[in-house]
């Protein structure tokens, strides 16, 4: 498939996924009051630290674990909606690769995750009084695409391990908290154990909330949010060619033996 | 048409009565343990082996080292606060999930008109679907704190036990009754899903489990008074520093619980009522 036109279909699966996710309460819900609760009990927690010039730290930590929560379940869902409806066997038939019909979904289930980061520095700021003083307003605004952008191609390969799994959701659940805490998205990864580094520095998410917190406070140089930029989208990418890998082999194994619909 | 007639039987002489009533009482323990052991069979959809360890298992410990590495990064309150705390409030995805479930994935598939045609009292019902969480919860919570201990060098005074004990089951019964009251709008509302998720989110935020109450404004403190496991982690807290049995906490969270199960009976009975009034009860 041509270049162009594989990103004609992502730009347009994008926008059809990410209109009917926004029609969904469960989704909006997700996005947007779940990670409110949690901004607002990092709020409380931040200040019971006496740490207030961290709160904006706090509110966008909240909203980057909403946009992997949003992420973690929409890419669980992805697989296992598109079973339900009937749907998947039509799609594996389809002459486009089936990597390029999930990569849409997951870019829209981090697309819709950025309502929680909206919903949460909104919410901070009109209720709790936190200033939005970014440290670079503009490298934020250039940093949180980047981070969903590495997020959704990490939620490609998520979706392609749950095309194996008959219960996608027994995996999704559990991996909320881990990935919020080795990803630094509210507390720093100093604080874990040593062992824990690798682990984190395997994650597209540890560079992009890495680069999203140095873009909102701190003296951090541009260079501090830039780097971890690059390196996020490296990653997303690395994670994205591996997931396309394994769809390929999941696929074929799939067809093989007859197991594509079983739920 | 049946005729009403007037009731003019004097009934069984007492000495006859004893034997129907032990059948009665046998029969509504029957429909609490056997009914309430199938329902959750049937309608938890956590009960494989893989979704029972990830979501309930694994995923309550994630949560606590989360919150344990977060409060030791903040200095808020100590590891101790923390984990007894989490260990309370792992119930939670158990019993405000599986309450929630145990009302509306009848109505999900299509089972719930069977159920509500049945002549038996409403009360035992649905009590016998709410018990089999309560346990649930209880081993959760037990799983979460023995785990955690081992993971974190918690300790716990060996006296305390049985008192820990007795409060994570107060803790577990008041969550399956909250939980049975969000299924209750299951009758009513469609999303009630949307509902739950948001209930355990605010139970995280309004329960002590994670910010210390004294930190929260004062509506937000009477909010969690009012709260399943808000006076229970309190006394679990108490009982591993040592301090002994809360009496009042174990109390304010029994009868708390006693609370939303009234209100869960209510509910139903209302909402069932309703949905046969507008022959709405399998409209999804």
């Amino acid at each position: 498939m041509r270049v162009g036109r594989a990103l004609r279909l992502t730009l347009v699966g994008v926008r059809t996924h990410v209109s009917y996710m926004s029609r969904s309460p469960l989704e909006i819900t997700f996005a947007v009051l779940v990670p409110l609760v949690y901004a607002t009990l990092s709020v409380y927690l931040f200040r019971a630290a006496d740490d207030p010039d961290r709160l904006l730290t706090a509110a966008v930590g909240a909203g980057l674990m909403g946009i992997w929560s949003s992420v973690l379940f929409g890419s669980g869902g992805a697989v296992q909606n598109q079973r339900w409806l009937g749907t998947l066997e039509t799609l594996v038939a389809s002459p486009t690769p089936l990597s390029l019909v999930l990569l849409p979904i997951t870019l829209a289930t981090a697309v819709i995750g950025t309502y929680a980061m909206g919903a949460t520095v909104i919410w901070g700021a009109v209720l709790f009084d936190v200033p939005l003083d970014f440290a670079h307003p503009v490298l934020f605004l250039l940093a949180v695409p980047v981070c969903v952008l590495s997020l959704g191609m990490m939620g490609l390969l998520l979706a392609a391990t749950f095309v194996l799994l008959r219960n996608a959701n027994a995996l999704a659940n559990p991996l909320d908290a881990p990935v919020w805490l080795l990803s630094g998205m509210l507390v720093p990864i100093t604080v874990l154990p040593d062992w824990t580094r690798p682990l984190s520095w395997a994650l597209p998410t540890t560079w992009g909330s890495r680069a999203v917190h140095a873009a909102t406070s701190g003296s951090a140089g541009a260079g501090e949010v830039l780097a971890p930029m690059g390196v996020s989208l490296t990653l997303g990418a690395l994670y994205a060619l591996l997931a396309v890998l394994v769809l390929g082999r999941v696929e074929q194994r799939a067809r093989a033996a007859a197991t594509l619909s079983l739920a | 048409m049946p005729a009403r007639t007037p009731f003019l039987d004097p009934g069984p002489a007492p000495a006859d009565r004893s034997p129907r009533l032990y059948r009665r009482i046998v029969s509504a323990w029957r429909l609490v343990v056997i009914g309430g052991a199938l329902s959750y069979r049937a309608l938890f959809n956590w009960t494989t082996p893989p979704m029972f360890i990830g979501t309930l298992l694994v995923g309550p410990l994630l949560q606590l080292l989360f919150f344990v590495f977060l409060g030791r990064q903040l200095q808020v309150a100590d590891d101790r606060f923390y984990l007894l705390g989490n260990a309370v409030i792992s119930a939670s995805t158990a019993c405000v999930y599986g309450g929630t479930m145990a009302v509306a994935n009848e109505r999900r598939y299509g089972t719930l008109g069977a159920v509500l045609l049945s002549p038996r009292n409403r009360a035992p019902l649905w009590f016998g679907r709410a018990l089999p969480y309560v346990l649930n919860g209880l081993l959760i919570s037990v799983f979460t704190l023995s785990a955690a201990c081992l993971l974190l060098g918690l300790r716990i005074p060996v006296a305390a036990l049985p008192g820990l004990g007795a409060v994570l089951l107060a803790a577990s019964a008041g969550c399956s009754a909250f939980g049975l009251a969000l299924g209750a709008l299951g009758l009513r509302f469609r999303d009630v899903f949307l509902v739950s998720n948001v209930a355990s989110s605010v139970l995280l935020l309004l329960t002590g489990a994670n910010v210390p109450r004294e930190t929260l404004p004062g509506w937000m403190r009477a909010l969690g008074d009012v709260l399943p496991l808000t006076h229970a982690a309190d006394a679990a807290r108490q009982l591993s520093a040592g301090a002994g049995l809360d009496g009042r906490g174990v109390a304010a969270e029994l009868a708390t619980g006693a609370g939303y199960a009234l209100l869960a009976v209510v509910l139903l009975a209302v909402f069932e009522r309703g949905s046969r009034r507008r022959a709405t009860l399998d409209v999804m």
